[in-house]
């Protein structure tokens, strides 16, 4: 995309975007009508502008071509790109609405009305009735005034009507006596008989009563208790003869006779009710719980922001309160955590044991708080310490200043500039080596380069521009320009590869050459090695020019973050070894490499493309290339203490790459990644099972020779330990710092015990201790 | 038109509408399997639904703390179910999804046995479909025809599954078939039908040009699911076989314990969702690259920790490296396996033949490659049965047929029985005789040169020349060539312009090679959406059962027909 803006802030006036000629601001419609434009208009106005546009136009369209070769960060989109010719991936189509519904509710809830009112009914009347049964003193009434009042509530049903039991089918005569149900006045035979009792029922009723009492007596249930008993003693009192007739008559004094029917509906309302009351300590725990996890996911964003802002550097949020934060949200987890964990044994230890499914219902609550623990926990950021801090508050002072500093600079320059332009319009690049601020008006968005570049490559320039695009766009979510641009970058770091290959290519050989002489030497003079080594370095120096290893060192920022810092190293170790290897490493990575190993493996990798290598190749290869790229990285590694001991025999050259040695670890590395899959599975077998697998583990780390217990044990043997050369004035600084990683590698120990990956726990807890152990150190030293 | 987005848009519906608290969800077989594809269980937790309980199950203990979502299929057993949960129930409130239509007596039946009123909710929800791809569905029916015609307890099935995508996806659309199949055209009706019945339900806002529906028939391309496969969907399935997204391992020596059964689901897995339609080649670079990646994550590259800063860089990338170290497991070993099978069954030499048999004419240099690859000891009877398909398929009625003497071969081979038998079950199912369009020799002018064209400019790879036929049904299909003398609209009106939405539908399964011919089709067409779906996702073997059970020489019927119970 071509762009411009008006060069001057002051002169803010016109802000234009689109496609728009950089020489004289013309509107083009598309890319491809502004190139025409450019070749017809300014053809002879500027070679350097109009080489910059065709080679980008050139560039983007190669690029496609070498997008699967190229093997960067990318490479997954890479790989969709290939085939991508203007249809839509069925992954992205767009968003589409809920699918079509159809609710049955309005008919279901018109059907279960009319059934539901008939079964309301007949409980309420139920209950009605019982409470008028047992609102007096059965105890003190004789048997025929209690069956008055009875036959009071609900008319019985006439002896005669009924010859036999409707329940049982049983003839009714002097032996098997018709019985009457007092809630509904039906007969049954003895047998059929149902009794309330009186606790039942007072329950029961304590609802109504309850409904009815309220208005006046303000609803407690303590007070409608007082009225029971009153309203019974007062009938009590009424009442004092008793009836010889009713000998014959059991007499219920503390229940109440009924049919198992209107029993039935009883004991249904009874079990609704309870359960109405009863909470469940599980959902009592898991309420909380919930709300704890709300709290966490209304902070963790909070804090997120805080920390981010801190650790740039910006003033917005004091670390003291951040600090708070962080702890509060710990807290929030570490509570999340215990109630999870009673959730899980809830039961457990008492005599009845819970139902299989409630047992699982546990564990599956518990297994929801510890991903979410692991999600949210291990994504806090960390903060930095206070000195820490101070330091990254300077720096971005200094920043600040200094950009402040460019922008009045350039401002002025660019304003000189667009005076010379309206004299002779000379060339205005269209990346723009002007770097003003951003200017954006109504939402739009402009790239501009900040980079002041200095390098003499124009590839290397333009690689610079393009990046510092492409970080703008970033940052301003413009993602049709990110990738765009990024397909530029790519290609244009293609091209930087291959000319750094060759030229690594190159130096390699003459490397060798020399490397092969002075082994020659070795084997006759050893004493005089050390003076030819100064010789040879002398010899080398001339080689690598001093601008060479910037430029490398620029275009290769953007890499990865190893790849970087094995850079940094690089550039503290000047020395011959290590830049052959380098250009090994570099070679391997262009694929170009001269290795002859290297190029068999790389037709044995393009053959399997083809499909038609023998499979075992597949694997072969895969993991000598894996050797090999440790390989060259271990040696990158030790060859800056290998030179200080100035031991002649470890010329890196020496080495095989496809030591065995170097192969071990990532072939076990594979099988351990393997074993920590799915924590899962291992927690919901069984409770006792949680412990089973960390001895499994243990036995297969000894089988396996665990490569990580070889290196911790590799870390104490060597002879620089790093804690040990550190310098006393760093310690100091170091202290908090140590302290919060004792902390988080705590967390991640937990972590890993919830999750039974033993290994992890135990290499965790080795680095613990070996954090302690420097503690310790360092306060003793003070 | 994306299935999979259809259904997790149902199923989260339903999850959010029933409000906060612990949740259980009642299913039945059939949408067990559709909510396990389109969701893991990590997903579907974090959603707080705790427990997962089949509504046929009786070692379900009363729960009142727990809302009940119900997700069933309106059969006749699981209404028999349902009402006998509410009248006694076990979860403190329901709510009802059925994923289909469900008559007004069942609903009437449901209301009169929820005397508790604990329904909160009865509503349908189209999900009766198992979404596999965004644009590929299954109905996971086997046996789906006897003979020329449909089994017929099974279209009914299919004709809901089918009506269901058109709902989730809120299309009313005009109905082409396959003119040669019987099937297709009961099918084509059978929609129609519900369509006109429940017109209400398909009142849908219209679009500019109408959506299409299209409906095959297998048996006119039966060479397709007999190809061993090459890109990585594709080949999983057929070489270990991939059900409802989830893969056996367990048969593979010294597999680990957590890698017996892993579950490739595109939704969540990043790797697999990027290399789904690459071939073999690919992903092994792809793989190594993985490696790479988590090598470098990996903490315990840094394990020396020299200073305070390797140890902050190791703490800050330990969760991510967590989370790769179950992917980059999976997929190793996956994929070593498959490796494993590729050499040991010298598949690259059976896929070479079996190419050259689908895709050349040379009728003596087929034979010869075929006779010189069976006399090899390693090759498995199941590839040698197959080639032999081919062969029989692609010149069965060749002047100089040597299919006799193969069969010979197959015997001495000590072929079974069975197997030996399937080579003239395939024929029946696919033949000549039945073939609508010719599968193989393109008969008309613009085929001939377009054969002529690819011969010339050579074969790109020589394991993938193979292109479904469906490829050029829907190449037409979608440039308007599509003839209606072979592929006819149901009822008077026909498509005018180009079709935009396009559902397909193969009568007796598609294969993944036909899912990835649409999603390349999706790719490069601009305008087109094309969904495809089956009566299930064949590999080879179960695509040998299926003509099996069709041709009837074999299997047990009752066994399948009771599996498939339909209500209507």
């Amino acid at each position: 995309m071509a762009s411009i803006y008006s060069p001057s802030l002051e002169d803010s006036a016109e802000v234009k975007e689109g496609f728009l000629c950089p020489l004289c601001f013309k509107d083009l419609q598309s890319f491809y009508q502004l190139q025409d434009h450019y070749e017809e208009e300014h053809a002879g106005d500027s070679r350097h502008v109009g080489g910059q546009l065709k080679n980008l136009v050139q560039k983007a369209k190669k690029a496609k071509d070498k997008l699967l070769k190229r093997d960067g960060d990318e490479r997954t989109d890479s790989s969709y790109e290939s085939f991508y010719y203007g249809g839509v991936d069925p992954y992205m189509w767009e968003p589409q609405e809920l699918g079509a519904t159809r609710s049955h509710l309005d008919y279901f809830k018109k059907q279960r009305a009319a059934r539901i009112d008939h079964y309301v009914i007949e409980v309420n009347k139920c209950i009605i009735r019982l409470e008028k049964l047992t609102s007096f003193d059965r105890t003190n009434m004789d048997a025929a005034q209690i069956r008055s009042l009875e036959k009071s509530v609900v008319s019985w049903v006439n002896d005669q009507d009924v010859p036999f039991c409707p329940d049982c089918g049983g003839k009714f005569n002097l032996r098997n006596r018709r019985h009457h149900c007092r809630l509904c006045g039906s007969i049954m035979c003895r047998k059929c008989t149902e009794f309330v009792p009186l606790p039942m029922a007072y329950k029961l009723t304590s609802g109504t009563r309850e409904a009815l009492w309220a208005p006046g007596s303000g609803g407690s249930p303590v007070s409608t208790g007082q009225a029971v008993v009153q309203q019974t003693s007062r009938r009590g009192s009424i009442s004092s003869i008793s009836s010889v007739t009713s000998v014959l008559e059991e007499k219920d004094e503390d229940r109440v006779r009924c049919c198992h029917h209107c029993m039935d509906a009883l004991l249904r309302h009874q079990r609704k009710l309870e359960e109405k009351d009863h909470v469940p300590d599980i959902v009592k725990l898991y309420e909380r719980l919930r709300t704890c996890m709300d709290k966490v996911e209304a902070k963790a964003p909070e804090y997120t922001r805080m920390a981010e802002s801190l650790n740039a550097g910006e003033k917005t949020y004091s670390l003291e309160s951040t600090a708070a934060l962080r702890m509060e949200i710990q807290k929030y987890y570490e509570l999340i955590d215990v109630l999870s964990k009673k959730i899980l044994t809830l039961g457990l230890k008492e005599e009845l044991q819970p139902h299989p499914k409630a047992l699982q219902l546990q564990r599956m609550v518990r297994y929801t708080a510890t991903l979410f623990i692991q999600e949210k926990l291990l994504g806090l950021t960390s903060l930095p310490t206070k000195e820490k801090y101070e330091e990254l508050k300077e720096k971005r002072r200094v920043e600040q200043e200094k950009r402040a500093q460019q922008e009045r600079q350039v401002s002025l320059e660019s304003h000189k500039r667009r005076l010379e332009n309206e004299k002779n319009r000379p060339t205005v690049s269209v990346n723009g080596d002007v770097a003003a601020p951003r200017v954006t008006k109504a939402g739009g968005w402009l790239p501009q380069s900040d980079t002041r570049s200095e390098q003499d490559d124009p590839l290397l320039q333009q690689i610079e521009n393009i990046e510092s695009f492409l970080r703008q766009a970033r940052s301003a979510n413009r993602s049709d320009e990110v990738c765009m641009l990024e397909e530029n970058l790519r290609q244009l770091q293609d091209e930087f590869d291959a000319q750094q290959t060759s030229r690594a290519i190159e130096i390699s050989q003459r490397l060798a050459d020399e490397t092969d002489l002075q082994q020659k030497q070795i084997q006759h003079l050893q004493q005089r090695e050390m003076e030819h080594r100064a010789l040879a370095k002398t010899q080398e120096r001339p080689l690598r020019g001093e601008t060479d290893r910037t430029d490398e060192h620029s275009v290769r920022g953007d890499l990865e973050k190893t790849d970087h810092t094995r850079r940094g190293g690089a550039d503290q170790a000047e020395e011959q070894p290590f830049r052959a290897n380098k250009a090994q490493y570099q070679s391997l990575r262009a694929n170009k490499a001269e290795d002859p190993s290297l190029r068999a493996n790389k037709t044995q990798y393009q053959s399997l493309r083809a499909n038609k290598a023998e499979d075992p190749t597949l694997r072969a290869s895969k993991t000598q290339e894996h050797s090999l790229r440790g390989d060259t990285s271990k040696t990158q590694e030790h060859s800056p203490p290998s030179l200080e001991n100035k031991s002649p025999s470890k010329n890196p050259f020496d080495e095989e790459p496809f030591s065995p040695v170097e192969e071990e670890p990532t072939n076990s590395q594979t099988a351990n990644g393997k074993k920590e899959y799915n924590p899962f599975e291992e927690e919901n077998d069984d409770p006792n099972a949680a412990k089973n697998p960390f001895e499994d583990d243990d036995d297969d780390d000894d089988d396996r020779s665990n490569p990580f217990k070889e290196v911790s044990d590799e870390t104490p043997a060597s002879s620089t330990n790093p804690f040990d050369e550190d310098d006393e004035d760093d310690t100091a600084i170091e202290e908090e710092l140590l302290l919060q990683q004792i902390d988080n590698i705590r967390a991640y120990i937990f972590d890993a015990k919830l999750s039974g990956r033993s290994d992890e726990v135990e290499l965790l807890s080795e680095n613990l201790k070996e954090l302690q152990r420097t503690l310790r150190e360092q306060k003793r030293k003070k | 038109m994306n299935v999979t987005l259809a259904v997790k848009q149902y199923i989260s519906k339903m999850i959010e509408s029933s409000g906060p608290g612990m949740k259980v969800l009642l299913m039945d077989k059939e949408t067990t399997s559709i909510v396990s594809v389109v969701y893991t269980q990590s997903e579907i937790l974090q959603k707080e639904v705790y427990l997962f309980e089949r509504i046929d199950s009786q070692n379900r203990d009363n729960m009142k703390h727990l809302k009940a979502i119900c997700f069933l299929r309106p059969t006749k057993e699981n209404v028999e179910h349902l009402i006998q949960e509410l009248r006694r129930p076990k979860y403190s409130v329901y709510f009802i999804y059925f994923s289909n239509v469900i008559s007004k007596s069942e609903v009437k039946a449901l209301a009169e046995a929820d005397e508790q009123e604990v329904v909160a909710e009865v509503q349908e929800f189209y999900g009766d479909f198992i979404a596999v791809n965004p644009h590929l569905f299954s109905l996971n029916l086997q046996g789906v025809s006897r003979g020329r015609s449909w089994e017929p307890s099974v279209l009914p099935r299919v004709t809901q599954g089918l009506t269901s995508v058109l709902l989730s996806l809120k299309k009313c659309p005009m109905i082409r078939y396959q003119l040669s199949s019987d099937m297709s055209k009961r099918l084509a009706e059978s929609v129609k039908q519900i369509i006109t019945k429940e017109y209400e339900l398909f009142d849908f806002r219209k679009t500019e040009v109408p959506p299409l529906l299209l409906i095959l028939d297998r048996s006119d391309d039966a060479i397709t699911p007999l190809l061993n496969q090459w890109t990585y969907q594709a080949m999983v399935h057929e070489l270990l076989g991939l059900n409802n997204n989830r893969i056996d391992l367990s048969r593979v020596p010294g597999i680990s314990k957590d890698l017996r059964e892993v579950v490739l689901s595109a939704e969540n897995d990043e790797f697999y969702a990027n290399n789904l339609y690459l071939n073999f080649g690919e992903i092994g670079t792809n793989i190594k690259n993985l490696m790479e990646d988590f090598q470098k994550k990996k903490p315990k590259d840094q394990q020396k920790l020299e200073s305070i800063s390797d140890m902050k860089a190791f703490v800050e990338n330990y969760p991510q490296f967590k989370k790769m170290s179950g992917t980059v497991s999976k997929h190793v070993t996956v994929v070593g396996e498959l490796s494993r099978l590729v050499s040991e069954r010298q598949l690259m030499e059976v896929s070479e033949v079996e190419q050259e048999l689908a895709c050349q004419n040379d009728h003596s240099n087929a034979q010869q490659m075929l006779r010189r690859l069976l006399q090899s000891p390693r090759l498995s009877e199941i590839d040698a049965v197959r080639l032999v398909m081919l062969y029989a398929l692609r010149y069965e009625k060749h002047s100089s047929s040597i299919l006799p003497s193969l069969m010979e071969e197959l015997n001495r081979k000590g072929v079974s029985e069975r197997h030996r038998k399937m080579v003239h079950a395939v024929v029946e199912y696919g033949g000549k005789r039945i073939r609508g369009s010719d599968l193989i020799t393109p008969t008309d002018a613009v085929s001939i040169t377009k054969q002529f064209f690819k011969g010339l400019k050579g074969v790109e790879n020589v394991y993938t020349q193979h292109q479904p036929l469906l490829h050029d049904t829907l190449d037409q299909l979608i440039k308007g060539r599509l003839k209606d003398s072979q592929f006819p609209y149901l009822g008077p009106s026909s498509l005018r312009d180009r079709p935009q939405d396009i559902i397909v539908f193969i009568i007796g399964g598609a294969t993944y090679e036909e899912a990835l011919t649409v999603y390349n089709l999706n790719r490069t067409m601009p305008g087109v959406r094309i969904v495809l779906g089956g009566t299930h996702i064949h590999n080879t073997k179960s695509f040998l059962e299926e003509v099996m059970l069709s041709v009837g020489s074999g299997g047990d019927r009752s066994q399948i027909g009771g599996r498939q119970m339909s209500r209507r």
